[in-house]
């Protein structure tokens, strides 16, 4: 394995430095462009994701999409930076993990925003990743609560979003693997990592993605670690809403 | 020596002290309930601890009933917030209003907006709610008397009086179920817009922005020569800035006063504007620009106080007169406007 786990046995500490259950820097921003009804900028360490939300407003739907008309429709769309990667490399509008990505995304948003007060009507999310680093999918939600937020759309409460891996591969039997938090890009390339959003404070999971195999026994403590990471996210993202809000308040007045 | 490693600190606190202690609770804030009737007097203090975030427990006491921006969780009491905004109590209902938010319609709010869409008996207009409002062919003034009846010539003809693209100042007439507005211009200050210049900003949802005031449209006398200059401030954050047209009702008489207006009603030819006009609205444009940029609240007021403060932040410079209001410039005018 090129990722030396060996290291990590003997000082406890991860390839960046971190200990097992601790995030990158998270920074977040809101209100970051005046013309959209909403907008964020999320960093989770070196995954950087700008986030607009359009709407709620009136869109002509696509001839063949099934959209009830007494809700309204959340709509993701993502795109990848060509400078993003390590290496330049174009993503088409047909790569099938983007477009997972999205679904995945509006379908947890369409759970948790109170879509039945805007009948009618799209709520559309872009996202635009500019540099990538490992918990795409986490960066991406969380970014999009942030700027939902801002649109003020009604919502049951944050959708907050971390992954969570474990130290040792499929295969190698080893007894004492930890489990990591917030997993980095060279991390996530050859150990086993989820995805867990959590809404609310309430340890409620909505959104719960894995696509590499772990021991079955690895996984509650992966899980443990992951909405732990989400109560984290939750609070440093608390603390951005707020701080605009007061930042708001305090213009209003000459 | 045993070597110990010290949790890595952030360069620098990324996320200052979330404790929102109430230091500046003295009489802090601009008033909460900017658009109900309540009386200055009772303008409630507020402070930041009055922010709310989604998720957050606004009250568990069940005496209160829940508005807008709460819900009540199945099988409990808590009213909980659903967006970021500041409590709003109106007798013991409990409602929150979001820092931001899209316009969302009322009844008797003066709308301005553009026609996106011809029907066969109505237009459908953009006002910049979550869904399209209409405008009914019933509900205008048809070319030719107030009181006259619609007939199917008008709507073969639906197009003459407004097309695509167009933008028109209306009046929220009802409300639909799903929160579709009715609009309606019968009345000679609503119809269709020209000679003038179209500006979007944030309309009621918190924040800076158009407030729902007791005018939101108003002609000024503007300096340089600019003659008069109409502005329609539309609730939902749409504003038009306008050369002032006079009506002439001289000869007409009183009954006839309809006809003679409605004939160029639906003109979308624009007059002569002179070079100075142009200069002046654009002013006017940069003030209100530089309201919204600011987070103050646009109406009458803050708009003419504006203006004569840009007047005279330019007449204080030298050369040639510039309606540019952007860097330092603003930076001067808000100065001056926060002096006061």
């Amino acid at each position: 394995m090129p990722l030396d786990t060996s290291t990590y046995s003997l000082a406890l500490l991860r390839l960046d430095g971190r200990r097992w259950n601790e995030l990158r820097r998270l920074t977040a921003q809101i209100s970051t462009q005046a013309s959209a009804d909403g907008s964020s900028f999320l960093s989770m360490g070196n995954t950087k994701v700008i986030c607009t939300v359009t709407g709620p407003s009136e869109v002509k739907a696509a001839p063949g999409a099934s959209g009830r008309g007494d809700e309204a429709v959340v709509s993701v769309e993502i795109s990848v930076a060509g400078f993003s990667g390590v290496e330049r490399k174009r993503r088409g509008k047909g790569d099938k993990r983007i477009y997972e990505m999205q679904t995945t995304i509006a379908t947890a948003f369409q759970a948790t925003l109170f879509t039945h007060l805007y009948p009618r009507s799209t709520i559309t999310i872009s996202l635009h990743i500019l540099s990538l680093d490992g918990s795409l999918l986490a960066t991406c939600l969380n970014a999009s609560t942030l700027a939902l937020i801002d649109a003020g759309v009604p919502m049951r409460d944050y959708i907050c979003a971390t992954t969570a891996g474990s130290t040792s591969s499929y295969s190698s039997n080893d007894e004492k693997a930890d489990p990591l938090l917030d997993l980095n890009g060279s991390e996530e390339l050859e150990l086993p990592f989820l995805t867990v959003a959590t809404c609310g404070t309430e340890d409620e999971v909505s959104v719960l993605v894995m696509e590499t195999r772990v021991q079955v026994g690895r996984l509650e403590g992966m899980l443990a670690v992951g909405v732990d990471g989400c109560k984290q996210v939750r609070d440093i993202l608390d603390v951005v809403v707020r701080a605009r809000g007061k930042r708001i308040l305090e213009g209003s007045q000459l | 020596m045993a070597i110990t490693i010290l949790a890595p600190a952030p360069a620098a606190n990324p996320y200052p002290a979330s404790e929102y202690s109430d230091e500046d609770s003295e009489d802090g804030g601009a008033d909460l309930e900017r658009d109900i009737d309540m009386r200055p007097s009772k303008r409630a203090k507020r402070s930041a601890k009055d922010i709310v975030t989604p998720g957050e427990t606004v009250t568990d006491d069940p005496q209160w009933m829940r508005g807008h921006g709460t819900y009540i969780a199945p099988a409990s009491t808590e009213i909980v917030a659903t967006v970021a905004g500041t409590i709003q109590k109106t007798n013991k209902l409990l409602s929150v209003r979001p820092l931001r938010a899209r316009y969302t319609p009322e009844i008797g709010d003066l709308v301005v907006g553009r026609i996106v869409e011809v029907q066969s008996k109505r237009w459908r207009v953009d006002v910049g709610a979550p869904v399209l409002a209409g405008l009914p062919l019933s509900a205008i003034n048809l070319p030719g008397g107030i009181l006259r009846k619609r007939t199917e010539t008008d709507e073969l003809q639906i197009r003459t009086f407004f097309s695509e693209g167009d933008l028109l100042v209306a009046e929220v007439q009802s409300l639909h179920q799903d929160g579709t507005a009715g609009l309606h211009t019968r009345s000679l200050k609503y119809g269709k817009l020209r000679n003038g210049v179209f500006m979007s900003v944030t309309g009621t949802g918190g924040g800076g922005g158009v407030i729902r005031a007791r005018r939101q449209v108003w002609t000024m006398d503007t300096e340089h020569g600019g003659g008069k200059v109409d502005v329609i401030l539309g609730v939902n954050g749409y504003i038009w800035i306008s050369k002032h047209i006079e009506v002439t009702t001289a000869e007409t008489a009183i009954t006839r006063m309809e006809e003679s207006v409605s004939a160029t009603v639906y003109s979308s030819q624009n007059d002569e504007i002179a070079p100075e006009t142009r200069r002046e609205i654009s002013r006017i444009r940069g003030v209100i620009t530089l309201l919204v940029q600011k987070g103050l609240r646009v109406d009458e007021e803050m708009v003419m106080r504006g203006y004569s403060t840009a007047i005279e932040v330019d007449d204080r410079e030298p050369g040639e007169s510039n309606e540019y209001l952007g860097g330092d410039r603003g930076k001067s005018v808000l100065n001056l406007l926060g002096g006061r």
